[in-house]
């Protein structure tokens, strides 16, 4: 009886041990522009830098490209700082706490992704060398891929590094060069200085991720064919018919094995084995209490100890977590493309056409961006097929 | 029985008190941490391997020195004439380039004694505006408005940072290198030249990699 007590009580301290990091969840509304601020502000944490991933593509994607500034540079901050010691970090490789425990960083692709978007904004800031620090670290950020053939192969960011290097005076060639050689659709055109106008576009659902595995510990990333596969924009009468430069569901799901997988994996086979010795104990201990008849024995005592063993290692089973952190920038396109004009100062107005495979138009995808080019300085323009319409930029 | 009514109630309260207790346990800091001083020069609990306050005084201080010994500077008859141009960012790391110069500039001020002076040509558009207010008599001068007083550069004060990184299993690794140049603004000559170098070295924790 007294054994069976102590059992209770250690399910009880494990049982509330857990109760210690259950927040209500928020109330999400579905909104992005309520629902980021909110999160950031009331939510947790570690889903901080997600919400703020989140919210800083909605704003570029309605318009507000200056909005999404203080939001990029404050991820940012987080995602350079990620050195050394990390309480969350630490807790989520411990049996009894999940992946997600840790502070959203975002896969490579993830935060390459933040770092290319705050990139464009430099840029159109006139800060073309801090646009290429970006795109630097965008592509710094794919440089550990478990095969070192997929690493550091990103196609516009090499050729964006050597273009603003380009444009600041420089030799932009060693960029030119990674970049045609990890070029797998369209070929990066020539630098030509001149140009003035640049369209950075995006396209296609990106990469989703999912859980798969006996207790879902292992990371898979979902990707769906695009309904959109090119891009033709019309500016003044000028036309360009655009293709992909590069692909992030490519990107996602060429970056290999993570560490933290291996972590996964033996929560996985703590969680497994544990269980295994549970039901042994549990089952070998009450055979035995069943053959001794519940008589005051030293068979008996052995066969509470094999249940109490087999309970305590059911509860060690039940609290270890080894599923895998799902947590998603999941606005994140498929493809990036990049459209590059020479226009005269002044006012102009694209119409940005999104094409199926077949180069039709998919006319729900349609965009008009008016912007107007200024005097000596690159104009920079974002558009996606997400993007609302009509802008102004 | 007394003793076993005495042993549960203890039960009891030492439960309860451990229930209440855990509502705020699983909260990081739930006190907060107090704002902590520290000195510019010196790195914080919170790094990272880019350009960082501690980075920014060492190198500015070091170019402020090495400036004021060279000759077009300690034993010029007056004192020359500097404009700051931005630094060149060649890093990975996005930064606010005329933080480099601002120190630069204020270091220089306080320990030349006057020895030179620098010219605020970021300021142009509304010196020139005021200028413009004073010829046309709309506000008072103090001299005639119309002589051009604005001054010419004797120098260029300017800069490059440039980076490598690396990124294995063992961590990643930044070196930044901070050249600064003194340029002379009527040979295009560089009569002044000084560097910093400064290296960091980082491993995330492993739920990051």
């Amino acid at each position: 009886m007294k054994v069976f007590l102590q059992a209770a009580l250690a399910a009880c301290l494990v049982g509330l041990a857990g109760c210690a990091t259950k927040q209500p969840p928020l109330p999400l509304t579905g909104d992005i522009f309520r629902d980021a601020p909110m999160a950031i502000e009331k939510g947790p944490p570690r889903d901080k830098l997600l919400w703020q991933y989140r919210l800083a593509l909605a704003e570029m994607r309605r318009g507000q490209l200056d909005a999404a500034k203080p939001v990029l540079d404050d991820a940012l901050l987080t995602l350079g700082g990620v050195y050394g010691k990390d309480s969350d970090a630490r807790k989520a490789r411990k049996l009894f706490h999940k992946e997600s425990k840790k502070t959203f960083i975002g896969e490579p692709y993830e935060r390459a992704m933040a770092y290319f978007y705050r990139g464009i904004l430099y840029w159109r800031a006139g800060e073309m060398d801090n646009a290429r620090a970006c795109f630097r670290s965008a592509e710094f950020e794919d440089s550990d891929a478990e095969n070192n053939a997929f690493a550091c192969d990103y196609v516009l960011l090499d050729y964006l590094d050597g273009f603003a290097t380009a444009k600041l005076g420089g030799d932009g060639n060693d960029a030119f060069k990674r970049a045609e050689k990890n070029a797998k659709g369209a070929k990066p055109p020539a630098y030509d200085t001149k140009v003035n106008t640049l369209v950075f576009l995006d396209f296609g659902p990106g990469p989703t991720k999912y859980a798969t595995g006996e207790y879902r510990e292992q990371l898979h990333f979902r990707t769906v064919p695009s309904p959109v596969h090119s891009v033709q924009i019309q500016v003044d009468g000028i036309g360009a018919n655009l293709k992909p430069m590069d692909d992030l569901n490519f990107q996602a799901t060429t970056r290999g094995g993570r560490v933290m997988d291996h972590v996964l994996a033996n929560k996985a086979v703590f969680k497994g084995t544990t269980d295994t010795i549970g039901d042994v104990g549990i089952f070998g201990g009450a055979a035995v209490l069943a053959a001794t008849g519940g008589r005051d024995s030293t068979a008996n005592q052995v066969g509470a100890g094999l249940l109490v063993a087999g309970l305590l290692s059911k509860i060690a089973s039940a609290a270890t977590t080894p599923e895998a952190d799902i947590r998603c920038w999941e606005q994140l396109p498929q493809f990036l493309a990049l459209g590059q004009f020479k226009l005269s100062p002044g006012q102009h107005t694209a119409t940005i056409n999104f094409l199926d495979s077949t180069g039709g138009t998919q006319p729900k995808f349609t965009k008009q961006i008016t912007f107007t080019v200024p005097e000596g300085r690159d104009e920079v323009i974002y558009v996606s097929d997400q993007s609302t319409t009509p802008q102004t930029q | 029985m007394k003793k076993q009514t005495l042993t549960s109630l203890v039960s009891t309260v030492a439960l309860v008190a451990f229930v209440s207790g855990c509502a705020s346990s699983g909260v990081k800091n739930p006190s907060g941490v107090p704002v902590t001083h520290m000195n510019a020069d010196e790195q914080g609990f919170v790094a990272g391997t880019g350009v960082e306050s501690q980075d920014l005084v060492s190198v500015t201080d070091k170019m402020a020195r090495s400036i004021l010994a060279i000759q077009q500077i300690a034993n010029a008859p007056t004192p020359p004439k500097i404009v700051l141009d931005p630094v060149n960012n060649n890093t990975r790391f996005p930064i606010n380039k005329d933080i480099f110069n601002t120190r630069i500039r204020t270091e220089l001020n306080k320990k030349s004694l006057g020895k030179v002076t620098f010219l605020a040509r970021e300021r142009m558009a509304a010196l020139d505006k005021e200028r413009n207010l004073k010829r046309t008599g709309e506000v008072t001068a103090s001299a005639d408005p119309k002589v051009q007083e604005f001054l010419g550069a004797d120098y260029f004060l300017t800069g490059e940072l440039q980076g490598l990184s690396t990124r294995t299993k063992a961590g990643t690794s930044d070196y930044i290198l901070y050249a600064f140049q003194l340029i002379d603004a009527r040979t295009s000559a560089i009569v002044w030249e000084d560097s910093a170098e400064i290296k960091k070295q980082g491993l995330e924790d492993a739920a990051y990699r």
